[in-house]
């Protein structure tokens, strides 16, 4: 299984955990940040399928989610299931990394989140 | 800092205007609300144009010297201002500091879109691009979507059924059809869209959890004010409108970074700030535009703005509470679930609205009776830039 390729961000003077990247933390304003990376399964936060997806996707419909780690990294991944009958919030999901689309310079990866329970 | 008043308004009728391009749109909201004005022959001293796609959907830059030549408002100080969805009322702040400060006597503010020009998915791909450049774009989220996430969260937290959001919808799609400016004129009601045995095929899940209906339309069109000193307004000899607060703040990016995704942060703080300046409460407010852009923000935002206490703004929609003759009148224009959503115009349209509100020019059937005070709210991004205005009558 291919691990998350995700870098977040620990600020080193209060702690607060930043995804995506900041230059400044958000609580203290320091600069200085260790890169931590997700650790184990994650909670799925919330979630949601879309019908009108943008230029670049070939496909009808598209499930996404926002998830925590076991490290408190947040996230918005790609979602592999059927439909949000499968899905509810709380539930733990694995997080792989995959190809999420193709553009003219190639295929990009990024999270997926699988679901763990049914 | 001196008072700044609103004493022009002109929108052109949002909706599919493929005859049209961008500056003809623009020009033709412009010329409305200088002759609104008594501008009809004269100058401004600057022009702030709020636009978002031009150069993406129109592949044309630099539209305010384009819209300053044809409207030969030369040499006037023309910029073209771009803020996401919230680039009208950025333009409309940028004219209210320029005339706040001193810098200058008259302003021509212009917000337009051209947003029907090409296919759906590169429009909702053009869209996309105001979230995360690395975090969320690639993934394919849109706004909607990001909005579906959030409704999940508030709807399951405040105990929000399908029924308070379409109460929105069926509410502005009525008062839209009374509005000769709006991109939808058609009534929906509650078995079209939510009980009857079409309901499920007329109204499609879109971003789960929310529907067809509940999503404003992509539109073209264009709105403008006129701002100018208070002291230019009075010689007018009739009823103006004074900005007299405003407020603006600014959210993390991401959904997923906001310690709890279902506080609209940027929305009370705007809000707040707003309030302040206006020495008002939002008791005092008779009319109000709200960013309806999903029927689940304008529930949140009437709870975040004060109109009604957290979790209570979906019961009061479902009461009638927001409608014409309720306690707070919102989205009386239609919003932009209903007049339309062309971004770059419709924080300039939200004022215009109200400026029309409070001089007490609107048919019967949409005024508020004897309106004195509104409040408008134009959301960016996701709710990371928010812009709040509190307008009042003023006698000459």
């Amino acid at each position: 299984m291919n691990e998350p390729a995700l870098t977040a961000y620990r600020c080193k003077t209060c702690g607060h955990i930043h995804y995506p990247f900041h230059d400044r933390c958000l609580e203290c304003k320091g600069r200085a940040f260790e890169e931590i990376h997700p650790q184990g399964n994650a909670r799925l936060l919330t979630y949601t399928a879309i019908f009108n997806l943008p230029y670049g996707f070939d496909q009808q419909s598209l499930l996404l989610g926002i998830a925590e780690f076991e490290n408190h990294i947040k996230a918005l991944g790609q979602i592999k299931a059927q439909s949000v009958n499968q899905l509810k919030v709380g539930m733990t999901v694995r997080a792989v990394w995959e190809p999420i689309r193709t553009r003219p310079e190639g295929v990009v990866f990024g999270l997926k989140f699988e679901p763990l329970e049914t | 800092m001196r008072d700044v008043a609103i004493i022009g308004a002109g929108m052109i009728p949002f909706g599919r205007r493929y005859e049209d391009s961008l500056l003809d749109m623009l020009a033709g909201a412009s010329l409305k609300a200088l002759d609104d004005a008594g501008f009809g022959s004269q100058s401004v001293d600057a022009l702030y144009v709020a636009n978002v796609g031009a150069g993406m959907l129109q592949h044309q830059t630099a539209i305010a010297s384009s819209l300053a030549d044809r409207l030969s408002l030369l040499p006037a100080a023309a910029e073209t201002i771009e803020n996401g969805p919230a680039s009208g009322s950025s333009a409309v702040k940028a004219g209210l500091l320029g005339i706040a400060s001193g810098y200058y006597e008259t302003v021509l503010v212009v917000g337009g879109e051209k947003m029907r020009a090409g296919d759906g998915a590169h429009t909702t791909d053009f869209a996309s691009t105001m979230t995360h450049p690395q975090a969320e774009y690639p993934y394919g989220v849109t706004m909607p979507g990001l909005a579906g996430m959030f409704a999940r969260l508030y709807m399951d937290k405040y105990n929000l059924t399908a029924e308070h959001l379409h109460a929105v919808s069926i509410k502005n799609h009525e008062m839209g059809a009374l509005n000769p400016y709006a991109h939808f004129r058609k009534p929906i009601n509650r078995e079209e869209i939510f009980d009857g045995p079409q309901a499920a095929l007329r109204n499609p899940i879109v971003a789960d959890p929310l529907r067809l209906y509940d999503l404003c339309p992509t539109s073209d069109g264009a709105a403008a004010l006129v701002l100018s000193s208070v002291d230019i307004a009075r010689r007018l000899g009739r009823p103006y409108v004074v900005i007299a607060g405003f407020g603006q703040a600014t959210d993390t990016q991401t959904l997923a970074e906001r310690a709890d995704p279902t506080e609209l942060k940027a929305v009370t703080l705007a809000a707040r700030q707003a309030f302040a300046q206006a020495n008002l409460r939002p008791s005092d407010i008779h009319v109000a535009e709200l960013h309806d852009a999903f029927t689940i923000l304008e529930i949140a935002e009437s709870e975040c703005v004060g109109f009604f206490p957290k979790g209570a703004g979906g019961e009061a929609a479902l009461k009638g509470q927001t409608r014409l003759g309720g306690s707070i009148p919102i989205n009386v224009s239609g919003g932009l679930k209903a007049r339309g959503h062309p971004m770059g115009a419709t924080g300039v349209a939200q004022i215009v609205e109200i400026v029309w509100q409070l001089r007490h020019e609107l048919p019967e059937n949409r005024q508020v009776p004897n309106a004195q005070t509104g409040l408008t709210l134009n959301f960016g991004g996701f709710a990371n830039n928010v812009l709040c205005f509190i307008l009042k009558r003023a006698e000459p």
